[in-house]
């Protein structure tokens, strides 16, 4: 683990002490390296996790979320080349030196052995993001959605703090590996149900529930790209990894306590797909279709069956790539036309065809088109939720629907149709946009050739 | 000030404390108060305008008051238990009233109201020694006492601190006022956890004296006393926004930052002594706290606050202040997450 620790920390001093012209090729350079590094931890045995030291491991579950974070990093430095490239030098790199922080606190999260120090790191990756966000952010409401980031995490967060130091006196370790077997079953009493919430809200926070999800489309908007694509793909997951994580010592409470959850996510997921319809921001509609997809995410872990488990990690990889993707598209529009409104850039197929390719194959995927692992983890999720009641099939279905009429709103309003006259005179599509949508793309790809590795 | 007297009246401070701290005898106890009292009106003073007379003469009247209440307790102790050693045992009424009056002389809820103002109105390094070793006296003598302190008038006063603390904070935009709303929070979390865990208690206020230190080290770096003059530092030095941002997510009690170790033991603290609801109402009144923090690094770190064009033309003085250990000052303030393993060593 340390393999990928140190040399991730190391990129810290590398940036500040590189050459001007070479502070972007080194990083990117030197994170694809370590992406490579951390990707034979995908290749798991049986059952068993990698205990890799007293402090970390690695199982399954948390592998390949480690891969999506390490990939994430080389794409959202080249994503951010362009809008800095007037920033002064030191603002370049303490930008980039954000970024690592905050990629080093993901690895450290994902890989957390006890509980406390998942807790910590969890709301340590605030602080970075939140820097991102308010600094670099170009409009005025980029303060507000600041706070509202972090104020809604934090709130949700607290009280998980003091559950889980109240497990462990209870419990006598928090330590992951151990506490599967040491695990009380708590039934639904009055303070149980308080124990319950407190240990799910934050992560009901984080991924968002519908009803608390207020603070991701502001963050997501007012976010520069790599802030937005390190949300979207990264810091939501984190709320289902948690979850996924925090659900064995909750049973079997779970089976009352869930009920709310549920509803919420099921009516949430329609409501959020159908608000996407009528979006006139894109990375608000991005935004929102992320809200909707983290939705059956909790539903999956909610209902806690081996097939939901595997649908909710095959989505969240799926989903980290997808709406990355989408989000370096909608920022290669705002670099072109400088507003994030869709209908002022649309009909771009004529004047940029390449790119018009990856808009159709992100929005493919993001409607899980088979095979690609959306289809998979979203089919996963519909097949166990139905097992669990048989009428949540309507809601999933309407859903289903409702995401694909919004992504190919999303893909006619962008690309096809006449072109406007002002964006005649846009550049043409860079080799580096290109080659990041590729790098999107193409584990996405590969990933519905061998979906076992990221089923969990 | 002329070297010679500050340096007599310096010592005559340390030295108060010193005696509080050390002896055994209530007397001197008292004594030691006083002679700390008394020492330290000059220095509150050493900018001599009617605002700091009068921050002065406050200060005076409400210590002095705590220190006759602090008298009655003894002298109640000395009549039920006939000696005059600082002891665990005492009687429940010397208990109530000593705690009373050494909350009054640190700024808790309900006495808190004096904070503020005194806070305001002297200079950014008397408000420093206010804040910080004026704190370590009173404290000493609760943890002396504190098996016999009533409970529930202990966590009444520490609820309500950290709510006054971060409700008073909110609507200030002077710095002294607002590094005043955050000792008094951080009193009520000291507070908290002195019935169950008193050393618990001494590490929060190490942590809070050396992340407040760091602070107004930091303040008179600038010789910034608003909000709004803190807001041009991206200017005059640059380095010190990004020492403010860390520093207030650290007052704040953010992960993984040194003000979080405090706030993580007395949370584990009160957890262990079965009360659930008391660390949760108190980590999010903390919020509050953390709001106008956010503030504070909003104006000075990442937004650019509205100035005039000449801003960039500012003549920059050389700093006048003597800061003095402030590099390893801000590392301890916000570095020290990893040693906190090490705290076992204190049980």
């Amino acid at each position: 683990m340390l393999k990928i620790i140190v040399p991730t920390a190391m990129l810290m001093p590398m940036t500040w002490l590189s050459k001007p012209n070479m502070i972007w090729i080194n990083s990117t350079t030197y994170s694809l390296l370590i992406s490579l590094i951390s990707l034979p931890y995908l290749n798991q045995l049986g059952d068993n996790s990698l205990n890799l030291s007293l402090l970390f491991f690695s199982d399954s579950l948390s592998a390949p979320l480690l891969v999506l974070t390490t990939w994430l990093l080389p794409l959202m430095l080249m994503a951010s080349q362009s809008h800095l490239s007037k920033e002064t030098l030191s603002r370049k790199k303490l930008y980039i030196t954000m970024l690592i922080i905050l990629q080093l606190l993901l690895i450290m999260t994902f890989t957390a052995t006890e509980l406390i120090m998942f807790y910590i790191l969890f709301e340590a990756t605030l602080i970075p993001t939140l820097i991102i966000i308010t600094r670099w952010g170009n409009q005025t409401e980029r303060l507000n959605a600041g706070l509202y980031f972090l104020f809604y995490t934090l709130m949700g967060s607290l009280p998980l703090l003091v559950a889980l130091l109240y497990i462990q006196n209870t419990t006598g370790t928090l330590n992951f590996l151990v506490i599967q077997y040491w695990a009380k079953p708590i039934s639904a009493t009055w303070s149980n149900i308080f124990l319950w919430l407190a240990c799910m809200m934050a992560f009901m926070v984080k991924m968002p529930l519908y009803g608390l999800h207020l603070w991701l489309p502001k963050a997501h908007v007012e976010a520069p790209i790599a802030g937005s694509m390190v949300l979207a793909a990264v810091l939501l997951k984190l709320g289902g990894y948690g979850m996924m994580r925090i659900t064995i010592l909750l049973n079997p409470a779970t089976n009352q306590m869930a009920y709310p959850f549920m509803m919420l996510s099921l009516w949430g997921m329609v409501m959020t797909s159908s608000i996407c319809l009528r979006q006139t921001d894109l990375k608000s509609l991005i935004a929102y279709s992320s809200v909707s997809h983290m939705a059956l995410v909790i539903v999956a872990v909610l209902i806690q069956t081996p097939w939901s488990y595997m649908g909710a990690t095959a989505l969240m990889i799926a989903h980290g790539l997808t709406s990355s993707m989408l989000f370096c598209l909608a920022n290669s529009n705002y670099e072109r036309v400088h507003s994030r409104t869709m209908i002022l850039a649309r009909g771009l197929q004529t004047i940029l065809p390449l790119m018009a390719a990856w808009w159709l194959l992100a929005s493919l995927a993001n409607l899980a088109l088979p095979p690609t692992i959306n289809l998979i983890g979203e089919l996963f999720v519909v097949v166990a939720s139905f097992s669990w009641s048989n009428m949540t099939i309507v809601l999933m279905g309407t859903n289903i629907i409702i995401t694909a009429l919004y992504t190919l709103y999303m893909l006619t309003t962008t690309q096809r149709g006449k072109y406007t006259h002002h964006i005649k005179n846009i550049n043409p599509s860079f080799t580096r946009e290109n080659a990041l949508m590729a790098l999107h793309l193409l584990p996405l790809l590969l990933l519905s050739l061998n979906p076992k590795i990221v089923l969990g | 000030m002329k070297p010679p007297i500050f340096i007599t009246i310096m010592l005559t401070v340390i030295s108060g404390t010193m005696i509080v701290m050390t002896t055994s005898h209530w007397l001197m106890v008292w004594i030691g108060f006083e002679m700390n009292l008394l020492a330290v009106i000059p220095i509150l003073m050493k900018k001599y305008n009617p605002r700091a007379t009068e921050a002065a003469t406050k200060y005076f009247l409400t210590q002095a008051t705590a220190s006759m209440l602090l008298m009655m307790g003894i002298i109640i102790n000395l009549l039920h238990s006939g000696q005059w050693t600082v002891s665990k045992d005492l009687n429940p009424m010397a208990s109530i009233m000593m705690t009373i009056a050494l909350a009054m002389k640190l700024g808790l809820a309900p006495f808190h109201f004096w904070v503020p103002e005194v806070t305001q109105g002297i200079s950014m390094s008397s408000g420093l020694i206010l804040l910080t070793w004026q704190k370590i006296a009173p404290l000493s003598i609760l943890y002396q006492i504190s098996p016999t302190i009533n409970p529930s008038l202990l966590l009444t006063m520490a609820i309500m601190s950290v709510m006054v603390g971060g409700w008073g904070g909110l609507n200030q935009t002077q710095l002294r006022k607002i590094m005043a709303y955050s000792s008094i929070a951080h009193m009520g979390w000291m507070a908290a956890i002195m019935m169950y865990s008193p050393t618990m208690m001494i590490l929060n206020l190490t942590i809070y004296i050396i992340m407040t230190l760091t602070t107004f080290m930091l303040f008179m770096h600038n010789s910034t006393t608003t909000t709004s003059s803190l807001s041009q530092t991206w200017n005059k030095t640059p380095l010190i926004t990004s020492f403010i941002l860390v520093l207030m997510m650290s007052l704040g009690g953010l992960p993984p930052l040194s003000g979080f170790i405090p706030k993580w033991m007395i949370i584990q603290g009160l957890t262990k002594n079965e009360m659930i609801m008391m660390p949760t109402l108190l980590a999010m009144t903390a919020l509050l706290n953390l709001y106008f923090y956010m503030r504070l690094t909003y104006t000075t770190a990442l937004t650019m606050f509205p100035s005039n064009n000449c801003m960039k033309m500012k003549w920059r003085f050389e700093c006048t202040e003597k800061t003095t250990f402030l590099p390893p000052l801000i590392v301890m303030s916000t570095m020290l997450l990893p040693l906190a393993p090490m705290l076992s060593i204190l049980d």
